[in-house]
């Protein structure tokens, strides 16, 4: 009982570090970028090259997220800048890159699965439990990243632009923020935080050029759920998440794989507005 | 006053003999060329050709449900996956035969409408996004295939089926077979695509809020349409598996679902022959090179479809349509001929209440936008809410015409209370509204977007599009006041905005509405654009007997035309009174201070 709750809390923690990048740039731009799971990827790659630099882990970390940052912000100038008013449109393209970017991993890096050592291993014992050390570290990195983010959004001038422009971007305009700078950074952040994320789990599973198609459906379902919001998107990831661990435990795994996506459909079929209050 | 009046200046272009012969020709070829293509390709050509062409099938689905309905769907695979495996399922189950092939031909076309009918059920409800759609597209394939994995030998897993026994066709036979099948779908679906139908799919995807104010239920239209095209996808399934012999759990998977929508956006979406076009040469193209180089043809791919996006939004086709069009432009509905329908008889029987708020309230979680609103407004009444920015007024226009809107209290439009219905459910009670901004079919002619408007009462062909566009008299005296009359084949678009605002009142007295809503008409118009409206809404109120509600900051016009006028502040209703009444009073002085001297002012 205890082992499922911790795999829960854990599933939620890596859920919500893979959505919200993804939420970020919803938020701001109300596009869905289906690149996002390129950059997982990229973020995975980023850290088997780190470690076999043999870079410290944070040093690997860094170079993920810079590395998805990078990829972000040159997609956000070439592609979705110029497709603002073609929504659907900015999922085709944004899909489009990302099989460019899985196959150009592929021609590099070859197909093949690989492996990536935990920067810690073992299992702690917690409430008289063995449990992977790696996963409890999830929890902690996921508070961090929605502690920096809270903090972004509301302590910084580039916050406070940004929650104009999610708000009311015409007006924003009139009021002088540089909405076209702040959809550059935003998308730069998310696909930094994808690739952050990619970086994270790899630990936790193989490394190969299609690892990030898998997470995005759910990661989707999310964010679609959670109505735009940081503490919903954790809501969501909590109660949703659960549910995956509760069905792929009990029940069985491949329909504990499909749990997101079903239930989130269904939810927002009933409550268009998802967790979001009103 | 039955007379017929030809509004063209262009002269009309009927279909003449030409033309017939024309299509004559060209279906001779289609067939002719189908038929004896066997005897010129080579095996393996044939043997692609012949995959390619039930793909081909699936494709224009896809480009029925994205390019004429506009929901970009990940899905269509997944029913062209149920018509593969249904074959599959029941051939490696109970050996091939009439009655097993009967059963699976069924069994094909009643999961995949079953299917389909849920998918849209959840995809398509009142306020659903087109984004969320989409995403739901996505979770059916992919839900399909884990099922797929999941069902052991009866499904085969991951491997899927082979080695059943199917049908016993000579590949010459199965390409025509094939071949015939594809261009039958191809002309059905032209040919339905073109009709006032199709005009009205179009219309759906141009601005789907404006249809529901327009009485359609875009949500069952969109879901008919599902279920249609995932029938025929399921049946190019069924047919794709009858001759490969296979079936993949890669037919049903996501991947082949973007890949369909990959060739609709490179042949160009929306004209049918664009999504052949493309599921033609990317199948016959990727079987020579996705072998050689698999890989790098996936890259190519990926790169093409960004840059068509990007550059050429309509695709390969639409390039050269662009380039042939700019030799030769071709007016659309030029030859549209305008008859007004006898205006329905002042219904005395209708109630003379027509409007019935009782206890309206609106709130955003603690904000309150409307608090306790009470009113009736009788037929022949043309009332004007006034109040300053933030008072409530489109708030409450809203609440009248969406059941969904209000928080609690009661509203009755011509004597039927409103409920939650949607808008298009109210507007059968005989309510029109037009919006603030022009609210029209951007790439629809005027005359098209007349003909969505008239969509509840006549109920469009599916085969032919009309030349005759009958109105009632109201809707015909807008379209002539206005020069619109004269540019009847011209893409909304294109027109000014004070024309789009004509246009869209044209539209929306085309419903014969009982009850008018109208949410400042004249903001952005000429001060003769204005005048022409004033006379419109005047007469409307006078002889057909409306009940005219107005929101209006210009206290010059409010004051002209009115009949009444409710001052909305703060969420309540500040004063309810005739025109004297109102205009004089200290409290609107107070409220629009310094603003009743200068009312000229647009907002």
């Amino acid at each position: 009982m205890l082992t499922v709750a911790l795999d829960t809390v854990t599933t939620a923690a890596l859920l919500f570090i893979i959505s919200s990048g993804l939420l970020i740039v919803f938020g701001v731009m109300k596009i869905i970028n289906f690149a996002h799971a390129a950059f997982v990827t990229v973020g995975a790659y980023a850290a088997l090259v780190g470690a076999r630099l043999g870079l410290a882990w944070a040093l690997v970390l860094l170079l993920a997220f810079g590395t998805g940052a990078a990829c972000g912000a040159v997609t956000e100038a070439t592609i979705v800048r110029r497709l603002y008013q073609r929504p659907l449109d900015a999922i085709l393209a944004t899909w489009g890159l990302g099989t460019v970017i899985d196959q150009l991993i592929t021609l590099i890096f070859g197909r093949e699965v690989q492996f990536v050592q935990a920067p810690i291993t073992g299992t702690m014992d917690l409430l008289g439990i063995d449990y992977s050390a790696y996963r409890i570290i999830m929890i902690a990195a996921a508070a961090i990243v929605a502690v920096v983010f809270t903090g972004l959004l509301n302590g910084t001038r580039l916050g406070l632009s940004t929650r104009a422009v999610i708000m009311n971007e015409m007006l924003a305009q009139g009021l002088g923020v540089d909405s076209a700078r702040v959809r550059l950074i935003t998308f730069a952040i998310g696909s930094g935080l994808a690739a952050l994320s990619g970086a994270l789990i790899t630990p936790l599973s193989s490394v190969d050029p299609n690892m990030g198609l898998p997470w995005l459906v759910s990661a989707f379902m999310l964010v679609m759920v959670s109505g735009g919001s940081l503490p919903t998107l954790a809501v969501s990831c909590l109660v949703l998440g659960g549910l995956q661990v509760i069905v792929s435990t009990f029940v069985n795994p491949i329909l504990g794989g499909l749990t997101i996506a079903i239930c989130a459909a269904i939810v927002l079929r009933i409550r268009p507005e998802g967790f979001a209050r009103a | 006053m039955p007379e017929v009046r030809q509004l063209s200046q262009a002269t009309p272009a009927p279909i003449g003999v030409t033309d017939k012969l024309w299509v004559a020709a060209l279906a001779l070829l289609i067939v002719g060329g189908i038929a004896t293509a066997p005897l010129l390709l080579d095996t393996y050509m044939i043997n692609i050709l012949i995959r390619a062409f039930f793909v081909a099938i699936a494709a224009i689905t896809v480009d029925i449900v994205w390019g004429y309905c506009g929901t970009l769907t990940f899905g269509q695979s997944a029913f062209f996956g149920i018509g593969v495996y249904a074959l599959a399922i029941i051939f490696t189950e109970y050996d091939f035969g009439s009655w097993q092939a009967l059963f699976a031909l069924v069994a094909a076309v009643t999961v995949a409408a079953a299917v389909a009918a849920l998918t849209g059920w959840l995809s398509f409800y009142p306020g659903s996004t087109p984004l969320y759609a989409s995403i739901v597209s996505l979770v059916v394939p992919i839900v399909l295939v884990q099922i797929l994995y999941s069902g052991g030998t009866f499904t085969g897993s991951s491997s899927g089926l082979v080695g059943f026994e199917s049908f016993e066709l000579e590949f010459d036979n199965w390409f025509r077979l094939a071949g015939l099948s594809l261009a039958a779908v191809a002309v059905v679906a032209l040919i339905v695509m073109r009709s006032d139908t199709g005009r009205l799919l179009k219309a759906m995807r141009d601005n789907d809020e404006r249809c529901t104010y327009l009485g359609i239920n875009t949500r069952r239209y969109r879901i008919i349409v599902l279920v249609i095209t995932g029938i025929v996808a399921s049946l190019a399934g069924f047919g794709y598996a009858a001759v490969g012999g296979v079936a993949a759990p890669e037919n049903a998977s996501f991947s082949f679902g973007t890949r369909l929508i990959i060739m609709v956006a490179l042949g160009g979406r929306g004209t049918i022959i664009g999504a052949v076009i493309g599921a033609l040469s990317i199948e016959v193209a990727s079987a020579y090179l996705s072998g050689s180089l698999p890989y790098v043809w996936e890259l190519i791919i990926g790169i093409a479809l960004i840059a068509v996006i990007l550059a050429f939004p309509d695709g390969l086709l639409g390039v050269i349509k662009r380039l042939t069009r700019a030799v030769q432009p071709t007016p659309r509905g030029a030859a549209t001929r305008l008859r007004p329908i006898a205006a329905a008889a002042a219904n005395d029987k209708a109630s003379e209440v027509a409007i019935e708020v009782r206890e309206l309230s609106k709130h955003f979680g603690s904000l309150s936008v409307l608090d306790d609103v009470r009113f009736t407004a009788r037929r022949a009444e043309l009332l004007s809410l006034v109040g300053p920015n933030g008072a409530g007024k489109t708030t409450l226009i809203r609440c009248l015409s969406d059941g969904r809107e209000r928080s609690t209290g009661f509203v009755a439009i011509a004597g039927h209370a409103i409920d939650r219905l949607p808008p298009d459910g109210i507007v059968q009670f005989g309510l029109g509204r037009k919006f603030q901004a022009a609210s029209v079919f951007e790439t629809l002619t005027v005359a098209e977007c007349l003909r969505v408007a008239r969509t509840h009462r006549t109920r469009p062909s599916l085969i032919s599009a009309s030349v005759n566009l009958e109105l009632p008299p109201a809707a015909i005296s807008v379209v002539e006041r206005s020069s619109l009359a004269d540019r009847l084949g011209e893409e909304a678009r294109s027109l000014s905005h004070g024309l789009k605002q004509a246009l869209e009142l044209a539209m929306v007295l085309s419903l014969e509405p009982d009850v008018l809503l109208l949410d400042e008409p004249t903001a952005g118009l000429t001060r003769a654009e204005r005048q022409a409206f004033a006379d419109i809404l005047t007469t409307l109120a006078a002889r057909d007997r409306l009940c005219i509600v107005l929101v209006e900051h210009d206290l010059d016009f409010v004051r002209e035309i009115s009949s009444r006028i409710i001052v909305l502040h703060q969420g309540k209703i500040a004063l309810d009174g005739s025109v004297d009444e109102v205009v004089n009073s200290a409290l609107v002085r107070e409220i629009y201070t310094g603003q009743s001297t200068v009312a000229e002012v647009v907002p």
